[in-house]
């Protein structure tokens, strides 16, 4: 089904928070969905995959042990994208200036993304996320793939992942598109671990917390 | 952003000041108000209105569709009118079906558009709509006034002011829904567009539509009802209809989930405080227009109606600093030696809040052209905002949270009051709710609408972590990560953060929504509980078919002439 940018970042963001993400990285794996939707690509598809399959798992198992090293590994089996997209951001100032980062076993790259571009954007550096078949850069607001193939971009895990100031732009650029496809069983997977944010509801709650119970029949 | 001010003006207020609940709770309306911005704009480039379609039956069954023709784009709102029985009219939170449904449309519907449109709308948010749509709505008939005004003009009778006056509008808006809701077209479609540059531009003209088409609506049952005797109201008791709302906490977390945004709506208004007391002089013109201004508000208060006890008290507290605003600018010399900076300094100290915060609206009135530009600051880009600085040390953190959230440190949040309250999002109707923290299991469900008390947590831990970039901070610790982002936005945009508890025991939730209800530009604010208010919108505005050549702008406070009526 197609849906609205908004409708898409909302239930991204819920999905996170629910499936055991802190609320700051929630906010932002629901940006980085959206903008992978926004340049055509399965991104909230993708989220679906990557919560269920670390569903259950601790950050502590999730997330880059050492940023300061050059090869970022985790003491899990695998590093998330949203934390670790996360943490690439939060080194944009670091990626700008020259420092090349390498990533061990890493969940779909492809949602590390949003993170490398927003950092290019902040800081004006062109910045390069590659992995072996794919090489996507960010330069002057602008996004180029170069991929031979989708799947080489979708791929569910990389071995390793780099990124680095990029010298050249490879492969064509993208035009944004303004809404996103999700699938049946994507919905229902981001659905279901959205639903862990809602409370259930009581008769009390019905009332109280919403503030109504006089009648609008006035 | 805050603006620099030239040598020997006056600065904005201190988000400190502003940035309070209870301040907040007391905003009125003004020239930078959404609705006002939106008639401004359809006059000045002329924008032309048709009723393409009115296919209605005697019961008030059908479809109607009002297109208003801008510049570059045509919009239309498709309205779908239903036969509700009253025991379907049901309080707001569990209604399924309404009075009235709308859609606006990205131009002209086709005969395609509205059989798909049909299918959806009248179902809200159990249907679906498309990017042609902008904004998904519903209304109610206001069964005290509503079947007052049919009976009168079929029997060829003006409906009674003092009834009309009693209620207000015909219909209340429940929910209307914008940017991608349902699968509408989201705001970046649209916001590149002159006309929607603006804040809620789709919904002020949703809903100023949705006021035309119920005009008509009454009208037209009055005649189907008596075709030989019925008649249309006169013009200017019409105009006293505005279109009611009835708001819910749903709204109350839009003002923390957007601070940027709603930085820039607070900022336009306090630079436009700040302009105006800035002046050195003031001419005998605009003298004058206060001080009719001023008249002119002082009945509105009178002719503000509430049965909240709370509202009461703030309504006769308002009533009491108009009429003492009268006696204080009666004579005064509002001409030389920064006038208005003189008058805004008695008033912080003899008006309560209501009073002090409808002045601020008041001084702007007779300066449109020193504050609208102004209404062009009111936007935000939130698609980049969001972005955390991690190379930001963790001793500059330290000192920004000291400085945006010090009345939070000083809080003691171990006391049950202080956090006695939890913002959650129910499982039935995905709508947020307040519950108490003591008193429900809802705990676990919290959502991060407590940015003072997260705050406090942070700077607990930021106190402890050795210098060096934020960075290192938020990979030890996600849990602060959406409070670093907070208040790294609040040290860039001034009145991002709202400088109060917003879980306390004693917070009252309606202050959160009048706050945004009167840059929407609303009047007579009817708080029904501490959590829900309705309101009215657009009363005493031009219809469309009056904009070019009535007066588009100075319509919000009763004029004096009528003062009488």
């Amino acid at each position: 089904m197609n849906w609205s940018l908004n409708e898409i970042e909302s239930l991204a963001k819920k999905a996170a928070r629910g499936s055991g993400l802190c609320w700051g990285l929630a906010e932002e794996a629901g940006k980085a969905t959206r903008w992978l939707c926004a340049m055509g690509y399965p991104g909230a598809d993708m989220l679906a995959g990557l919560l269920e399959q670390n569903d259950g798992i601790a950050y502590e198992l999730l997330r880059p042990q050492d940023t300061s090293a050059a090869n970022w590994t985790t003491a899990g089996s695998s590093l998330c994208p949203l934390i670790t997209g996360a943490a690439l951001c939060d080194l944009a100032a670091d990626l700008a200036s020259g420092r090349e980062i390498t990533l061990g076993h890493t969940s779909c790259p492809l949602l590390l993304y949003p993170y490398v571009a927003a950092a290019a954007d902040m800081t004006g550096a062109a910045l390069s996320l590659s992995w072996p078949g794919a090489v996507l850069t960010r330069c002057q607001g602008l996004s180029f793939v170069d991929a031979d193939t989708d799947a080489d971009l979708l791929i569910p895990a990389a071995e390793s992942v780099s990124v680095a100031v990029s010298a050249e732009q490879r492969g064509a650029s993208l035009r944004r598109v303004y809404r996103g496809n999700v699938g049946a069983q994507s919905a229902d997977k981001l659905g279901f671990f959205a639903n862990r944010t809602y409370a259930p509801d009581t008769p009390e709650s019905r009332l109280a917390g919403a503030g109504a119970g006089l009648s609008d029949n006035d | 952003m805050q603006e620099t001010q030239p040598a020997g003006a006056i600065a904005p207020r201190d988000p400190n000041v502003v940035m309070q609940l209870s301040r907040m709770g007391s905003f009125h309306q003004s020239r930078l108000s959404f609705m006002r911005i939106l008639l401004r704009r359809l006059k000045r480039e002329n924008w032309r209105f048709e009723r393409h379609a009115f296919q209605i039956d005697a019961n008030g069954v059908g479809h109607a569709v009002y297109t208003a023709h801008g510049p570059d784009h045509s919009y239309s709102l498709v309205a779908f009118a239903h036969d509700l029985p009253p025991e379907m009219r049901s309080d707001r939170v569990i209604a399924t079906a309404w009075d009235a449904t709308f859609t606006l449309f990205d131009g002209i519907p086709t005969d395609d558009d509205i059989t798909r449109l049909g299918a959806n709308i009248p179902k809200q948010e159990a249907g679906r709509v498309t990017d042609r749509e902008l904004s998904v709505s519903r209304a109610n008939r206001s069964v005290r006034l509503f079947e007052h005004v049919v009976s009168r003009l079929a029997a060829g009778e003006q409906p009674e002011l003092a009834t009309v006056n009693q209620v207000g509008y015909l219909m209340r808006t429940t929910a209307v829904y914008g940017s991608g809701k349902l699968g509408a077209a989201d705001r970046e479609y649209t916001a590149d567009r002159p006309e929607f540059k603006a804040p809620f531009q789709i919904e002020m003209l949703s809903v100023y539509l949705t006021r035309a088409f119920v005009l008509d609506l009454v009208e037209y049952l009055a005649q189907a009802r008596a075709p030989d005797t019925a008649v249309k109201i006169d013009p200017d008791l019409r105009r006293r209809f505005g279109i009611g709302n009835s708001t819910g906490l749903g709204m109350a977390p839009y003002l923390l989930n957007h601070p940027a945004l709603i930085s820039n709506w607070i900022s336009a208004r306090e630079n436009a405080l700040a302009r105006v007391r800035s002046l050195p002089t003031a001419s005998a013109d605009a003298v004058l227009a206060f001080r009719q201004i001023a008249a002119r508000a002082q009945l509105h208060a009178r002719a503000w109606h509430s049965e909240h006890p709370l509202q009461i008290k703030k309504i006769a507290q308002l009533q009491s600093d108009m009429s003492r605003l009268e006696g204080h600018i009666n004579g005064a010399d509002l001409q030389t030696d920064y006038p208005w900076n003189r008058l805004w300094l008695w008033a912080e100290g003899a008006l309560s809040l209501e009073g002090q915060e409808q002045l601020v609206s008041l001084l702007m009135e007779p300066y449109g052209a020193m504050v609208d530009d102004l209404a062009d600051t009111m936007a935000a880009d939130e698609t980049t905002v969001y972005r955390i600085d991690g190379s930001m040390s963790v001793a500059t953190l330290k000192e920004l949270t000291e400085d945006i959230y010090g009345w939070a440190l000083n809080i003691d949040w171990t006391s049950r009051s202080a956090q006695a309250r939890v913002w959650y999002v129910s499982e039935e109707k995905l709508e947020p709710r307040l519950g108490e923290r003591f008193e429900e299991p809802i705990e676990p469900y919290e959502q991060p609408l407590c940015p003072g008390r997260d705050a406090a947590r942070m700077y607990a831990d930021l106190k402890g972590f050795a210098d060096g970039p934020v960075a290192a901070f938020l990979l030890k610790h996600p849990e602060h990560r959406h409070v670093v982002r907070r208040a790294q936005i609040a040290a860039r945009y001034p009145y991002a953060e709202i400088r109060d508890n917003t879980i306390d025991a004693t917070m009252l939730p309606i202050d959160l929504l009048r706050a945004k209800l009167a840059f929407f530009g609303a009047c007579h604010f009817d708080p029904r509980s501490d959590r829900w208010v309705r309101i009215n919108m657009f009363q005493h505005a031009p219809f469309p078919h009056e904009i070019a050549t009535g007066n588009a702008d100075d319509w919000t406070y009763p004029y004096l002439e009528s003062a009488t009526l």
